[in-house]
């Protein structure tokens, strides 16, 4: 029984950690990994989601409405946010750092002086069960689930919508496809406001498990541009897959075994590594692979 | 160091001006303690030193923004608060008159007493039940606060210089040497973590600027120049230690933030454990960035102790209590930060912090009539503050009991009210009695034990009124006598390793 509790353990945080990853990164793989808009403010974004969401659950909304009005709300604040300043900073790679890491000081601080250093966070929804010495919690078992939907989600819009195409066409090569009629400067306002929607809506649903507060952002920062970069851009939906399950296998075991310090380290030095000896992100060539097996 | 200030800065700051651009703050009725007429006998004195005058300026540094606000804008609350009281002429009860006395110890009963028994009419009082706690009785202050005859200090106003440190370590130190060099502060207020601490006390030292650190922390720090108000490891492990293994049984698991503070308070747990007859299994360090807790609960569960000592730091860290709720992990915890200052039990859903055990100096909740007062006043000035925490307490205090030393000084010359500092003070705190140990600048605290139920309700089961912060005493430490200023270890005193020898052994 203690050995089916203890694979049950180890398979549960091998979840928990690939999906923590997944729904750090899954707005700035939109905005970075698409746009190649190095987003800064994507922390704040997730924040804003996590108020938004706490908010509306403490006035007697379901928690399930209040991500998804999470969604819209910082989805039509990116959409703002790109009409107003991004889109000054296109092709100015630099630029639009720094632009947006203003943008992620204004919003933290900003954010201090209208609600105080704290919100009471909303209770993690659901209960936990057993298996051994070891018990789950519900919630994560579900996270695991929703970050996979949202990214077969994003897989699908990208693939078979008309906006999906248009879009890819746009990153591609913006000159061609406005030369073929497509609206370029609508597809990225729309393109920064979806990203911006999906980190506000991560934001909510990681809200019960973190605290709520102006700066909680920061902690997602770091993982989402490690997934993000690991990943790659020859696919990024494809990267970003690989590179939280890779990171995650690595994460897991060496923590269970030495400790949470030793396993960031590993994943930060798996990282690292990574990025050296495969430039192109893990995308390039699960890409590649994939290509060779459909060819062959 | 001086030179390299801008020449016109240096001379806007000695006049004033300069304090417009920063985050300056001052109490309120500040504009008539300028006009009060000094009273007492010790301000005539300081009329003679010509030199003092214009306000009396309190450089004060803590985190309002970052991953430790949450600790940094209580404190800043509470300067204000002491500032205002000071600059109203008020003081807090207390002097030079060594540690004071204590009251009777005493049976409780779990209900007040009540007059009649319903339906006889008999005019009876019963006792209230079976007694259900001991407890120390003594005479109750209705509140502490009482009227100092000074309108500011020694008729000057007192005035916060207050920057945001911004939970940054680099800046913590070019905003201590601003306050020193720049603003020329009378005494410097400053220090949540350890680490910020640490950063400033070199510059603290070359200045020999009167320093208070108001935090809790893991203890050590022997300094001539910096007065610690707040509690110490040997006045909080060893009673929350205690009180565990005597409840839930001898085997513990350490949960620490990875840097001296928790790395040190996790060396005295180990190390003391074993004298109160439990043992220490598992210890592990978290970075103050984590916050995603799965691995850590589930070695935990792995090594199914009977109690986690938790001594988590941020709101990073603060995470651990939703997510170790969530996972079903119920074991009773103890530490000595959390729920006292970063309101856990306050800003997370219960049961996050069902079974927290914590051998606190204060906390808001504290049941006496002097607290309820201060907390009144509190909230009167600060109606949004949702909590006031055990370092909150301490800074009001301190601030207080810095403004009672510069009058018995005569001067705000920063030797002077150094020597007066080290004369036995005892401050009426709303804790309770404190007292600052003359010899090792450490202060004697009220110690009660802070346990929070189901429904995150906080009581206070067993308590200590006076612990002693012995441990710098133990090593042979007098500041008066042999000034040092570094921060002793539990590696330098080889009582540790003889007591971690001493496994499980009750005594």
């Amino acid at each position: 029984m203690d050995t089916l509790g203890l694979l049950a353990s180890i398979l549960y945080q091998f979840g928990t950690n690939a999906a923590f990853l997944l729904l750090a990164a899954i707005g700035l793989v939109v905005i970075l990994g698409m746009m190649n808009i190095i987003n800064l403010a994507h922390g704040e974004l997730m924040m804003m989601g996590a108020y938004i969401a706490t908010i509306v659950t403490h006035r007697g909304i379901p928690f399930p409405l209040a991500v998804l009005l999470a969604f819209l709300l910082v989805a039509m604040f990116g959409a703002a946010l790109e009409r107003v300043i991004i889109r000054r900073f296109y092709g100015h790679e630099l630029g639009a750092l720094v632009v947006t890491w203003g943008i992620s000081l204004i919003m933290g601080q900003g954010t201090l002086l209208f609600f105080g250093p704290f919100m009471p966070s909303i209770g993690i929804p659901g209960g936990s069960f057993s298996l051994g010495a070891y018990s789950f919690a519900t919630y994560w078992i579900v996270l695991i689930g929703v970050s996979a939907i949202l990214i077969a989600a994003l897989w699908w819009i990208y693939q078979n919508t008309r906006f999906g195409l248009m879009a890819r066409a746009t990153m591609q090569k913006a000159a061609m496809a406005e030369a073929l009629g497509v609206n370029t400067d609508r597809v990225y306002m729309l393109t920064f406001a979806l990203g911006s929607g999906l980190a506000g809506a991560c934001g909510a649903l990681l809200a019960p498990t973190v605290s709520i507060s102006p700066l909680m952002g920061q902690q997602f920062v770091a993982p989402a541009f490690i997934t993000v970069v690991v990943g790659g851009a020859a696919n990024v939906l494809l990267g970003a897959i690989g590179s939280s399950l890779l990171l995650s296998a690595v994460k897991t075991p060496v923590g269970l075994l030495f400790g949470a310090f030793i396993g960031t380290v590993a994943l930060l030095l798996t990282a690292l590594i990574i990025i050296r000896l495969m430039p192109n992100g893990v995308s390039f060539y699960l890409q590649r692979f994939t290509e060779r097996r459909v060819g062959a | 160091m001086a030179t390299q200030i801008p020449k016109e800065l240096e001379t806007q700051a000695e006049s004033g001006q300069a304090v417009e651009r920063r985050t300056v703050v001052q109490g309120i009725g500040a504009a008539v303690a300028a006009t009060a007429l000094p009273k007492f006998g010790v301000m005539t004195r300081s009329t003679a030193l010509a030199a003092e005058s214009g306000p009396v300026k309190i450089g004060f540094i803590e985190d309002y923004s970052g991953n430790l606000s949450v600790y940094g804008l209580q404190k800043l609350h509470a300067a204000q608060l002491a500032i205002k009281e000071i600059n109203e002429g008020k003081t807090l009860k207390g002097g030079p008159v060594g540690a004071g006395g204590l009251g009777a110890e005493a049976n409780f009963a779990g209900k007040p007493p009540t007059i009649g028994i319903q339906g006889t009419g008999l005019p009876v009082v019963n006792d209230g039940g079976p007694k259900d706690h001991k407890d120390v009785v003594f005479a109750e202050d209705e509140d502490v606060l009482i009227d100092s005859g000074d309108k500011g200090i020694l008729g000057r106003e007192v005035q916060l210089i207050a920057p945001d440190g911004q939970s940054n370590n680099a800046l913590w130190q070019q905003l201590a040497r601003r306050l020193i060099q720049q603003d020329k502060v009378d005494v410097l207020v400053a220090g949540f973590a350890s680490a910020e601490r640490e950063a400033i006390r070199p510059i603290v030292d070359r200045a020999k600027q009167l320093y208070f650190y108001t935090n809790q922390y893991e203890g050590g720090v022997a300094d001539a120049n910096t007065f610690c108000t707040g509690p110490v490891c040997e006045q909080q492990v060893i009673p929350g230690v205690s009180y565990m293994v005597e409840k839930f049984g001898p085997r513990g698991y350490t949960i620490a933030a990875d840097y001296n503070f928790g790395q040190l308070t996790a060396a005295w747990t180990r190390a003391f454990a074993p004298l109160v007859g439990g043992e220490i299994i598992g210890e592990e360090f978290i970075p103050l960035s984590v916050s995603e807790f799965s691995t850590v609960i589930a070695r935990i569960q792995q090594a199914k102790p009977d109690w986690v000592m938790t001594l988590l730091v941020g709101q990073n860290q603060h995470n651990y209590y939703p997510q170790a709720a969530a996972a079903g992990l119920r074991l009773p915890m103890v530490s000595t930060v959390n729920m006292a200052q970063g309101y856990e039990h306050r800003r997370f859903k219960p049961p996050s912090l069902a079974g927290m055990h914590n051998a606190i100096q204060y906390q808001m909740e504290v049941p006496t009539n002097r607290n309820r007062a201060f907390v009144k006043r509190w909230m009167a000035m600060f109606p949004n503050d949702q909590y006031i925490g055990e370092m909150a307490q301490n800074t009001y205090f301190t601030i207080h009991l810095y403004a009672k030393a510069v009058r018995l000084a005569g001067t705000t010359d920063q030797q002077q009210v150094k020597k007066a500092l080290e004369s036995g003070w005892t401050i009426e705190a709303p804790e309770g009695a404190v007292f600052l140990e003359p010899g090792t600048h450490h202060c004697a605290h009220y110690i009660r034990l802070a346990v929070c139920d189901e429904n995150h309700n906080v009581s206070f089961p067993r308590s200590w009124p006076m612990i002693q912060a012995w441990w710098l005493q133990r090593l042979g430490v007098n500041l008066i006598r042999h000034p040092e200023y570094k921060q002793y270890v539990p590696d330098e005193d080889p009582y540790f390793a003889m007591f971690l020898k001493n496994k499980s052994k009750k005594t």
